[in-house]
């Protein structure tokens, strides 16, 4: 038995290790005649960056579905092969069911309420089409912060039609390269149109009416001799694109999530038998916890620096891979934290907030292409690495040293576990999280001050986000200060801390959710509720932490004198 | 004595209280910038000595109607308190030692930013200057105030003008001056316009004018601009009547709309007469050899603005190409150029030029609280990992 303790963690690090090697190096291929492997990596342009035509596949199926493949009857239909039925065979592909819709009243408007089920194929909407074309015109009339759900919904399924016809129109994305290096690529549409002998588009044409025929050896042929014409005038980089299709494949970010949740659980129950005083066991699942973290860190280790690779960028150029990022550095701090207090918090808060922030990610990511293009403005990867890096290192941290804050609450109100002891050196980790932020989130606001001055002529405008991030340090400071001041003790601390949850989550968020100032790219409408509901649970956190020190299960053997009220926020 | 009255000054009860008035005042003045342009929140909220916060600004309009609102202490008032309150306590608390020499230096970057923010507010100054492709542009103006500008060419080398600035233009007004002929009766002034074509205007403001190149156009007056819905300018116009002493030259529509000046003969002589933004001239000048607004390819986004420029100062010896573009301003004679915005048909650039004595201050002042955090929480670190190993 004792064997069993000391040999888990070993044993779960060897599978987690399979598990993720397993789907990182074994991408899997498509079964078919038709050399699909070759056909989803030829580069295509959409959204101004050039991109295997994998990723638009997915990219658009993913915006339209809610998936990156179709289930039907007969098995999977991956998406690169839902796309070429989609230009070549349209009377099939309008009887798929992809669109997905929600809204019960959108339904209502197109008259399928009664449908079990909640995808749709093209045919059904078109029935529908003038109905939704003229809800979705009264909706675009409506200022968008001004939306309601419904106005929202038909204008999403509007454009989600739009992208529809247009790749089954062939006018998006751009399938035709430019004759030379450096010219524009070129709708297929309009080159058959104006110069229909154009050479690229006339093999191009061959291969689809290849699998319109179905021809899998003409198919074949064909490809390769398009795949060849277009090495040969225009110089792209093949291999990003390989690469590209691989990683769009083995989707690194989510075996790591799977990891982190299963860790979490191991976590959960580490926790749980030390409750029952079997601390063999407790070491033995919480040491198994760790090795799962470990593996999913260099997974997401690896997810972060092929997006680095694939965009010549530093790690950090939207909402989408801030969040990866976030969750990325929290759960480095958790192990370092682990690594000095052996008691599993660290690796339980790494998954937690390393699970969440990946499903946020994933949810932001899922209306197109999380590697688009950026901005003019944002185009400097010198501040996109300092600026931007530090502060979200620094948002990192305020999250960290809060939700540290929620374990001490849970598990002085619930459990026995924090002694003196143990409650003393957690306040002390909360409170050197709390300065690491101070310092990064201080240092990130003023590099965004700099590359403001750089770009807008000011150092400081007052724009939302700027006032976000100056909140985020401003807070931190004010913990300190109180702390040094002895205004509060451990508990006011952490009290304070979790309160800094709030105030990072909205200056995360909430400043972009106003749609106001010269920093709103966010695309986050619908998140409003979710911020609401995070709020409403740290508040509720708080007033567990409200209780009286005297009903906190866990006792702190000398009754420590209840600290001063903190200041309160005055929010 | 002395430091009796330092004493409460210097607590850190009250750099807390700060700290908290600071934080809500920043909340309230983020999401008041929902109802309320940039600039006024500015000049409310943070470099005031107090505000007076309306309630409703923490509930959107659609949830509920929230009257009243609070009066609060200002950004201005509170950087002050900060800046007493750091100074007292470094005079009543803190010696001199080593341990310290982190904190000493961060609250003195602190200190340093609190004054640049007072410099930028007082003495920094915006403009704007607009040039078209092949144009050579030697003044900025000021976007956020107008003048009428009467100009008499008739000397060869030097322009003879006249400015009225916007002061001085209420409707029912006359204008009258001692180096041009005729008076300039005010007949309405506009503080913000708008302009509508001969085939829009309302029948009640046609032929309001009858004279000069914009007779066919209309102007309506709008509300000030306040930075809601995309509105950040005042564009005023004004309906002036000319008057020859007694004999009615013509009424004209001025505006900044209009983007040359209109004729006005009198007794032979030809004077150009335009209502514009308030111009400063500036001893160099700026010719715009090429704008070029770069889209990706297939989309509507911008992937480059940038403006080749030829900077010409005689002056200060300065005849040079100059490449302007997003996060690459010019830096010339005091001034900063940026690349701030272009005319329609990319036909030409806006650049924004900002005059900021303080602009330095933020980059010291940082600099120096960035080092003494680090040396402050270094100190702190480095004998609690000794001890570890």
């Amino acid at each position: 038995m004792k064997k069993l303790q000391q040999l888990l963690p070993w044993i779960v690090l060897v599978l987690s290790i399979v598990y993720a090697g397993q789907k990182l190096a074994r991408p899997e291929k498509i079964d078919s005649p038709y050399d699909f492997n070759t056909f989803r990596q030829i580069p295509v342009s959409a959204h101004g960056r050039t991109k295997p035509l994998d990723t638009v596949a997915r990219n658009s199926l993913m915006n339209i579905s809610g998936r990156q493949s179709i289930q039907t009857d007969d098995g999977n239909i991956t998406a690169i092969e839902w796309y070429i039925e989609l230009i070549t065979n349209p009377e099939r592909s309008v009887k798929r069911e992809v669109f997905r819709i929600d809204h019960p009243d959108v339904l209502v408007v197109i008259g399928l309420e009664n449908e079990q089920r909640i995808r749709f194929s093209f045919d059904e909407l078109r029935a529908a089409g003038n109905e939704i074309n003229e809800q979705a015109m009264l909706a675009s009339k409506v200022k968008a912060k001004a939306r309601d759900p419904f106005q929202r919904a038909i204008l999403v399924l509007n454009q989600r039609m739009m992208i529809f016809s247009e790749l089954s129109q062939l006018v998006r994305p751009y399938l035709v390269p430019p004759l030379t290096t450096g010219d524009d690529w070129r709708s297929f549409v309009s080159v058959l149109n104006e110069n229909p002998s154009d050479a690229d588009a006339r093999a191009l044409l061959s291969v689809l009416q290849a699998f319109r025929n179905n021809e899998p050896e003409t198919f074949n042929a064909r490809l390769g001799e398009f795949k060849e014409l277009v090495d040969s005038h225009i110089s792209y980089d093949a291999r990003k694109s390989r690469y590209e299709v691989i990683f769009n494949q083995v989707q690194p970010f989510i075996i790591a999530s799977t990891l982190l949740l299963l860790a979490f659980l191991f976590g959960c129950f580490g926790m749980l038998s030390t409750q029952l005083t079997k601390p063999d066991w407790s070491r033995s699942l919480l040491g198994s916890m760790t090795a799962m973290i470990w593996v999913a860190f260099v997974v997401m280790t690896i997810g972060l620096a092929s997006r680095v690779y694939l965009q010549g960028r530093p790690p950090i150029t939207n909402l989408y891979s801030s969040a990866v990022f976030t969750g990325w550095g929290s759960i480095l701090i958790g192990l370092i934290i682990d690594r000095q207090m052996k008691l599993g918090l660290g690796g339980i808060m790494a998954s937690v907030i390393g699970f969440s922030t990946l499903i946020v990610a994933h949810n932001l990511g899922s209306s197109g292409d999380t590697m688009e293009m950026m901005q003019a403005v944002l185009d400097s990867n010198f501040w996109l690495t300092t600026h931007v890096v530090v502060i979200t290192i620094g948002y990192s941290a305020t999250f960290f040293a809060g939700f540290m804050g929620i374990a001490y609450v849970l598990l002085g109100v619930f459990t026995k576990m924090l002694d003196r002891e143990h409650g003393k050196s957690m306040a002390k980790m909360i409170y050197g999280v709390i300065c690491f932020a101070t310092v990064t989130s201080f240092v990130g606001t003023v590099l965004g001050g700099i590359w403001a001055d750089q770009s807008w002529g000011r150092f400081w405008g007052w724009d939302a986000k700027e006032n976000g991030a100056a909140l985020i340090v401003l807070w931190n400071l004010l913990i300190l200060h109180a702390r040094w001041g002895g205004m509060i003790r451990d508990r006011g601390l952490v009290q304070l801390a979790i309160f800094g949850n709030i105030v990072t989550a909205w200056s995360w968020f909430g400043t972009n959710m106003l749609g106001v100032g010269l920093h709103s790219y966010g695309f986050t409408n619908s998140a409003i509720f979710w911020l609401s509901v995070f709020v409403i649970s740290q508040l509720a956190m708080m007033s567990i932490g409200m209780i009286p020190m005297a009903l906190w299960r866990s006792k702190f053997s000398k009754p420590t004198v209840a600290p001063k009220p903190a200041p309160e926020s005055v929010e | 004595m002395f430091r009796k009255i330092l004493k409460p000054l210097a607590s850190l009860r009250l750099t807390v209280v700060i700290f908290a008035l600071s934080i809500f005042l920043v909340f309230a003045g983020t999401l008041v910038q929902v109802h309320t342009g940039i600039w006024t929140v500015v000049d409310q909220y943070f470099r005031s000595l107090v505000v007076l916060i309306e309630l409703q600004i923490f509930v959107p309009k659609e949830l509920a109607t929230i009257p009243g609102a609070i009066w609060f202490p200002g950004g201005l008032t509170l950087g002050i308190a900060m800046f007493i309150n750091l100074l007292a306590a470094h005079a009543v608390r803190f010696k001199f030692r080593k341990k310290r020499i982190g904190i000493i230096l961060t609250h003195l970057g602190v200190i340093l930013l609190l004054v640049g923010e007072f410099v930028t507010g007082f003495a920094a100054k915006e403009g704007n200057m607009t040039i078209r492709e092949g144009e050579t542009i030697n003044f900025i103006e000021d976007i956020r105030s107008s003048e009428i500008a009467i100009v008499d060419q008739s000397d060869p080398v030097d322009d003879l003008v006249v400015i009225v600035p916007e002061q001085l233009i209420e409707t029912d007004t006359t204008i009258s001056n001692e180096l041009i002929p005729f008076t300039i009766q005010v007949t309405e002034w506009m503080p913000n316009s708008q302009m509508l074509g001969p085939m829009q205007a309302p029948e009640s403001r046609k032929g309001l004018a009858d004279t000069g190149i914009a007779r066919e156009l209309a102007a309506l007056p709008l509300p000030r601009a306040n930075g809601v819905d995309g509105a950040t300018v005042d564009a005023p116009s004004a309906y002036v009547t000319l008057m020859n002493g007694e004999q009615r030259i013509g009424s004209y529509l001025l505006s900044v709309y209009v983007d040359q000046p209109q004729m006005v003969v009198v007794d032979g002589r030809t004077y150009w007469i335009a209502l514009r933004f308030a111009r400063t001239y500036k001893p160099y000048s700026l010719h715009l050899v090429d704008f070029k607004h770069d889209l990706f390819t297939g989309t509507q986004m911008a992937r480059n603005y940038s403006s080749d420029v030829r900077l010409v100062d005689e002056g200060r010896n300065v005849d040079r190409d100059v490449l302007i573009y997003m996060n690459h301003p010019l830096r010339h004679a005091g001034e900063t150029f940026y690349q701030a915005s272009f005319l329609r048909d990319d036909a030409g650039t806006v650049l924004q030029v900002v005059q900021n004595p303080g602009w330095m201050i933020p980059y010291i002042s940082c600099t120096v609280a960035t080092l003494g955090m680090l040396i402050h929480f270094g100190i702190r670190l480095v004998p609690t990992l000794r001890r570890r190993s």
